[in-house]
């Protein structure tokens, strides 16, 4: 296949697709072109309103996808009637999609134009939503959108977050070279991937052994803003794993410490530090305004919560880890880092049995009564430095290889664990329940402000 | 501020409706959960007092999260025992109390209810 365009972050509104619902849209649309309209969820974004697939409902040809009476086809009046009936009672956005032919550039016919101006006035009240009209390519989309406040703007990107995190335009974007500091590295990302790491809002939850290495690469790397979530201050005993840590830092927030680090790194970062646990609002509020997510912190409630923002924010992440088992008489067994990949819309941690709900009903307690509701008392586990850098290091290269479109394969997604005893290197395909309330349409997946992640208590 | 999620709004339903004729109090707890205490609780003869109350959480990442621990007020053993495994004496938001530590292994969401754990809590404090 020709090489696809690759496109920085598009300031405006953006719709987001889950991987595997654009596998199933593609092969319905692509060659022979057919009707689809998608649900879509609601959240804000760091560069505009965001808006979330979650659901498609495909129009069989020649019943519900029928010769037009203006254009080619058009979408039969009752397949329109029942989704638009299922907007409404969702509360979702309600997004026609047809193809056109072409490659790298897309637009809407005039016939296409004149049917949205036929259709979706009406339609916008019935469901009282966002509606509007989608037209792609394999490389390339356009959307015309009507609100529901009443007034009508074009779609700027498609993001499709899978084993590359495609980013569909119109048309491709020029690039403007990259700085001369980042001549090297642009040699193999492009100018135009260069620009999207810039252009890129990514987050590490967890600034510990592996987070700290996280983020003194990301901020080399030229991510343009790293939010930082620790709610942690920096021990004696985590010195020898924190990235340019010294004696004078221990007492400091973790995440004073990554900041410093990364101003260093690139004094143009821009820093938005939460010195909170994830779940706090606060930190779940930023983290539903990222691009990716990095979770390096080893706790059920961050793997729940940051599971929670992938699959109801459709936020791309990658959950990293080390293992090390030493029993009581000293003996080490199996270590194994693990690299986890968590895409929208697939096997999420909870199908993956990754999450224990026992330890995650600790986890949530407050701090006081925590340690006393912990029936066996935690022991520290082993870390050390090289073997965090292992792990951090197939988190990073996945991050920047699918940020700039260099995968291979578009749907690879696996999990890598590494045994370093035994040298071993393994890729596990992650697997999904099929009614799991987080990563299915039939829960949270692309919920966005709806589904409520982020929730304070009145009673 | 965004009303309590209704899957806790619910939960705190269905553990009144479990102890009906008890007060049951709820509090926030400052993450999107609640605290939850069950007043006049009997625990059973083998126990001074035989009546006390019954704290939980339900925390924000309800039902995912399990509820656990339980607490109840301090209470001694009528036959002069101490306590056996699984229970221990702690504090909880700020008063003495007696920590019950029973997991739901192979958690199901609807025989784990908030509701539900607390009754078989209540019955299994009340057999030890
Ligand atoms: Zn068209
Ligand atoms: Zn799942």
């Amino acid at each position: 296949m020709a090489r696809r365009p690759v496109n920085p972050p598009a300031e405006g509104w953006s719709l987001t697709i889950p991987h595997r619902l654009w596998t199933e849209l593609s092969a319905h649309l692509f060659p022979f072109g057919g009707g689809a309209v998608l649900l879509a969820g609601h959240a804000e974004g760091a560069r505009g309103p965001r808006l979330l697939a979650y659901d498609l409902i495909t129009a069989t040809n020649d019943t519900a996808y029928i010769p037009g009476e203006y254009g080619h086809r058009a979408l039969a009046p009752s397949f329109v009637r029942d989704a638009a009936v299922r907007a409404r009672d969702e509360s979702a956005a309600y997004l026609a999609v047809h193809a056109h032919g072409g490659l790298d550039r897309v637009r809407f016919s005039s016939v296409d134009t004149a049917s949205h101006e036929r259709g979706y006035p009406a339609l916008r009240q019935i469901t009282g939503q966002t509606v509007g009209g989608l037209v792609f390519t394999p490389h390339a989309a356009a959307g015309d959108l009507w609100l529901a406040d009443g007034s009508r703007t074009p779609l700027a990107e498609t993001v499709i977050p899978g084993g590359n995190l495609l980013r569909l335009r119109p048309c491709p974007v020029t690039a403007t070279p990259a700085g001369p500091g980042h001549d090297r590295q642009a040699r193999l990302l492009g100018d135009v991937g260069q620009a999207t790491l810039n252009r890129l809002r990514v987050a590490v939850v967890g600034l510990g052994g592996v987070g700290s290495i996280l983020v003194e690469e990301l901020a080399r790397l030229g991510v343009g803003t790293l939010v930082l979530i620790d709610d942690d201050t920096v021990e004696a005993t985590n010195l020898p794993r924190l990235v340019a840590a010294g004696k004078d830092d221990i007492g400091q927030l973790k995440t004073d410490l990554a900041a410093r680090n990364a101003q260093r790194a690139n004094p143009r970062i821009r820093l938005i530090p939460k010195a909170t646990r994830v779940e706090h609002p606060e930190a779940l509020n930023e983290l539903a305004l990222c691009d990716w997510i990095f979770l390096a912190a080893d706790s059920a409630s961050a793997r729940h919560w940051v599971n929670a923002t992938v699959q109801q924010f459709l936020i791309p992440g990658v959950q990293v880890g080390v293992k090390i088992p030493v029993d009581s008489a000293g003996c080490v067994g199996q270590i194994h880092t693990a690299t986890r990949i968590m895409l929208p819309g697939d096997g999420c941690l909870w199908c993956n049995r990754l999450i224990d709900s026992t330890q995650l009903a600790i986890d949530m307690h407050p701090k006081a009564e925590r340690d006393a509701a912990r029936y066996v008392p935690g022991v520290p586990v082993p870390s050390v430095i090289t073997l965090n850098t292992l792990a951090a290091a197939e988190a990073l290269n996945h991050f920047v290889l699918a940020a700039t479109g260099l995968h291979d394969d578009d749907h690879d997604h696996a999990a890598v664990i590494h045994r370093p005893r035994t040298r071993q290197r393994d890729l596990q395909d992650p697997r999904q329940d099929a009614n799991c309330r987080w990563c299915t349409p039939a829960g949270r997946l692309g919920r966005g402000d709806s589904g409520s992640v982020v929730q304070t208590a009145t009673l | 501020m965004n009303t309590l999620a209704s899957a806790i709004t619910e939960a705190v339903e269905a553990v009144r409706a479990q102890f009906t004729g008890h007060p049951v109090e709820v509090v926030p707890d400052g993450t999107g959960g609640v605290f939850v205490t069950v007043e006049d609780v009997p625990v059973g003869p083998s126990y001074a007092p035989a009546v006390t109350w019954l704290g939980f959480q339900i925390s924000a990442a309800y039902p995912d999260a399990d509820v656990y621990p339980h607490y109840v007020g301090p209470l001694s053993r009528t036959d002069g025992q101490s306590h056996g495994p699984a229970v221990q004496s702690t504090g909880w938001r700020g008063q003495p109390a007696l920590q019950i530590s029973r997991r739901s292994n192979r958690r199901d969401a609807i025989v784990d209810s908030a509701a539900l754990k607390a009754e078989r809590i209540r019955l299994w404090l009340a057999d030890q």
